[in-house]
């Protein structure tokens, strides 16, 4: 790294101090045992993809190490130089290994299946930024979703007012799809088999795979439950490197799951979350926990083997691949359960090269999707993902983590493969043999009718499709072809929501947005993305304001866009006039 | 036949090499002390996986280049490795037998053996000299000690090409005096790397065994 200045060194000193602490003897054998082989240069994607030296591991590793080799090792203190030690004198060297702790690295740990010794990046990344956090030197978005953790118990910021009404909405949705007016999403019931956690993502932005958990519950007969507090699986501890906020996430899902007194917890898909919740947060929070933890691939898997669940493949026929999460594959052993389910949900299941505990990372993890200040660098080594998945001429792409979902939808729309990425429950769910038939509704509810939707957009063609879906489902519409325009249309005409893109022209859909949620006349209006642009991430993870209440990539689906827009509506309706939770 | 040797070449193929081994056997334990004085991260969930397996698994998978992607990926790297390491532990095995019983490698067949491993680690370590040399992505994680401890191993094997004969008493004074000099320097530098490979494999393969990655499943279309 290059030398500069700050001026200041407190945070230096500071993380100087606390470095030989933070060791424990797998760290300390990590820093150790590299002999700089080289070896694991090209399991790296940062690698791989750039030829940049300063993206291997090793040498990612070493900005770190050298802290180890000039304060802990024998002959490092002695000579540091003679064995590439240093020691950090200035802030701005923070903020240069901030840039690789979080901007290099997603603590895959693919070099770390492919060290011959075993050196633990990721563990090593981790306590890093754990030091570094722990002096404020961390992404923007990892600063403002790790605040929302400690303030309000999920990674979105979404309130308890929120979560139940999503819930309430969602149950609507289950009846409606399964055909049964009994069919519900319990909330705090207790002494049941399952309690069910999961990533806020599900709540505030894609409800898909939730409803698709409601509705395989409901196909097993499952005596199951969402709690009302402690429902977020992820932990941003674990990307931060915050012990002290990775028991407090664990600690908020085991204490209701003990209060509610069920059987067992089951975690949604979601890699990290998983991770987190079943295998890191116990030894963080310094717990033996009196119930078990799966994964709800596991859980699908044992209904489908006990024949709780029948699946019919033939509703899934486009040929379909599997991404494993990283940690699911490298850090948690979930690599069979997926392919399993894909086998007997779709007909034409793929493999892709390499797999399981091989696999390249989604370039989302670790954090990544809330560090859009790396947004480029991720999709330029996202190249090596791409090439993968073009190479199995799969028409969709599953996955069981919400951060691959997203990371690959990313880098899908940037190389322009142009395939779906759902995540496995909803295969599962789509091939449900269900007793009544199921139906996707795309009804609009009568007290929905007549609301109105501003639509913002540049293109004409989205703004025609946009308006005609929108107005056959009777909703009324206006429509705006520039942020100026849009902003004058919106203090006009005042409607129920907006659905707003984000390139265009002149001023971009981010200033509309952020001047939307900044006018205290504007602030009630819901506003729904609709974007083919990855830059909206920015507003869901480095927000100075509310995020969004909903997203939708181009191309627009029209059953997601009826979906989501029924959801907004619905959640403003219920907010307006309240209703008790079922 | 081995050659009568000086006084100086005796004292320096045993009392000498007795005392750095000695100093080596000191610091190692003190080294392991030290490893052990860090206290070992601990999983409190139940295991998904066989945990002795994982390790035994972990620890034979420098066998097994067709495990790991990247010894898979790069065969020829762990043949050089392979040779490396199999002419080193050679050295080290000649530099116990010659002070005390030279004869018993000094038949023409087991000179040439020798001379032969020594020479193909010796090319070997040329090769990975030249990889830290010539690979941008290599000479950017070398350090001065990495290039050194290379070095001077590759004269070491070469200094045991020349004496594993025995008939050149240099050559002898060079073989003992950089093993002497390594029983003192290795404690120190990354070559004393294999003392810290039994504890990270083991708590690799505890690690990823308990949470059932390890033993890494069949994997289909690798790579």
């Amino acid at each position: 790294m290059a030398d500069h200045t700050s001026g200041s060194n407190e945070k230096a000193k500071a993380v100087v101090e606390a470095f030989p602490k933070k060791l424990n003897r797998q760290a300390l054998l990590s820093f150790a045992s590299c002999v700089h082989c080289g070896m694991c240069n090209d399991s790296c994607h940062y690698y791989l993809a750039t030829g940049d030296p300063k993206m291997t591991p090793a040498y990612k590793a070493d900005q770190v190490r050298k802290l180890f080799k000039y304060h802990v090792d024998w002959l490092g203190r002695l000579a540091p130089a003679w064995v590439g030690g240093k020691t950090f004198t200035d802030d701005a060297q923070l903020e240069e290994l901030k840039d690789v702790v979080f901007g290099t690295c997603t603590m895959c740990r693919r070099c770390t299946i492919s060290c011959p010794f075993g050196v633990d990046h990721a563990l090593m990344m981790r306590m890093t930024r754990g030091m570094l956090s722990a002096q404020g030197v961390a992404p923007e978005g990892v600063k403002v979703v790790s605040n929302d953790q400690w303030q309000t118990g999920n990674q979105m910021g979404v309130s308890q007012e929120d979560y139940l009404e999503t819930l309430a909405w969602l149950q609507d949705e289950l009846r409606n799809e399964v055909g049964d007016p009994k069919a519900e999403i319990p909330i705090d019931k207790a002494g049941v088999n399952i309690v069910f956690v999961v990533n806020p993502r599900e709540i505030k932005y894609a409800p898909m795979s939730l409803l698709a958990a409601a509705k395989i519950f409901y196909a097993a007969g499952e005596d199951w439950t969402m709690p009302s507090v402690g429902w977020d699986n992820t932990n941003f501890g674990l990307f931060s490197g915050d012990d002290k906020l990775g028991a407090h996430m664990g600690n908020l899902a085991y204490d209701q799951a003990i209060k509610l007194g069920v059987k067992k917890m089951v975690v949604s898909e979601c890699g990290h979350g998983f991770r987190a919740t079943k295998w890191e947060a116990p030894n963080w929070a310094g717990r033996d926990l009196p119930f078990p933890i799966e994964s709800f691939l596991e859980t699908m898997v044992e209904y489908v083997n006990t024949g709780r669940i029948m699946l019919d493949p033939s509703a899934n026929r486009k040929p379909v691949t599997y991404h494993d999460p990283c940690n699911l594959g490298r850090s948690a052993g979930i690599t069979e359960e997926p392919r399993f389910l894909l086998k007997r949900a779709c007909m034409d299941y793929r493999e892709m090269t390499p797999n399981r505990q091989e696999n390249y990372c989604c370039t989302g993890g670790g954090g990544a999707m809330s560090m859009s200040e790396y947004s480029s660098r991720r999709l330029q080594v996202a190249k090596v993902k791409a090439d993968q998945i073009k190479a199995t001429g799969a028409a969709c792409v599953a996955t069981a983590c919400h951060n691959c979902v997203d990371g690959l939808t990313d880098l899908i729309k940037h190389y322009k493969i142009n395939i779906p990425v759902k995540n496995v429950c909803e295969y599962v769910a789509d091939a449900l043999v269900l007793r009544r038939a199921a139906h996707v509704t795309e009804e609009m509810p009568a007290e929905l009718r007549g609301r109105s939707v501003l639509v913002i957009d540049d293109d004409p063609d989205v703004v025609t499709y946009l308006t005609t879906l929108l107005q056959d489902h009777g909703l009324k519409t206006f429509t705006a072809r520039n942020a100026a325009e849009g902003i004058k249309v919106a203090r006009r005409e005042r409607p129920d929501m907006i659905t707003l893109d984000i390139s265009m022209p002149g001023r971009s859909g981010i200033e509309v947005f952020t001047w939307l949620r900044s006018e205290p006349e504007m602030t009630g209006i819901p506003v729904c993305i609709v974007t083919g642009a990855i830059d909206f991430r920015q507003l869901m993870y480095h927000r100075n304001v509310p995020p969004p209440d909903g997203y939708i990539e181009k191309p627009v689906k029209a059953d997601l866009l009826l979906m989501t827009v029924r959801r907004i509506l619905e959640i403003k309706l219920h907010k307006a006039s309240p209703v008790g939770v079922s | 036949m081995p050659i009568h040797l000086s006084h100086f070449t005796a004292v320096l193929m045993d009392e000498v090499q007795i005392a750095a081994l000695l100093f080596m056997a000191v610091v190692y334990a003190l080294k392991i002390r030290w490893v052990l004085s860090y206290k070992a991260g601990k999983e409190r969930t139940p295991s998904r996986g066989d945990t002795g397996k994982a390790i035994r698994y972990a620890y034979t998978t420098v066998a097994m280049p067709w495990e790991l992607p990247s010894t898979r990926k790069h065969w020829f790297r762990w043949v050089e490795f392979a040779i490396f390491h199999v002419a080193v532990a050679t050295a080290i095995g000649v530099t116990f037998v010659m002070p005390y019983w030279p004869k018993a490698i000094a038949s023409p067949p087991v000179v040439s053996t020798l001379q032969a491993v020594f020479g193909l680690g010796l090319l070997a370590a040329l090769s990975r000299l030249g990889r830290r040399i010539a690979d941008p992505s290599m000479r950017a994680i070398t350090s001065p000690d990495d290039a050194f401890s290379l070095i001077m191993l590759a004269c070491w094997l070469g200094a045991g090409v020349l004496a594993a004969p025995q008939t050149s008493e240099p050559a002898l004074i060079a073989f003992f005096g950089l093993t002497a000099f390594f029983l003192v320097y290795v404690p120190f530098s990354k070559i004393s790397h294999y003392i810290y490979w039994p504890f990270i494999r083991y708590y690799i393969g505890k690690h990823l065994g308990h949470r059932g990655v390890y033993p890494a499943k069949a994997v289909p279309n690798r790579a």
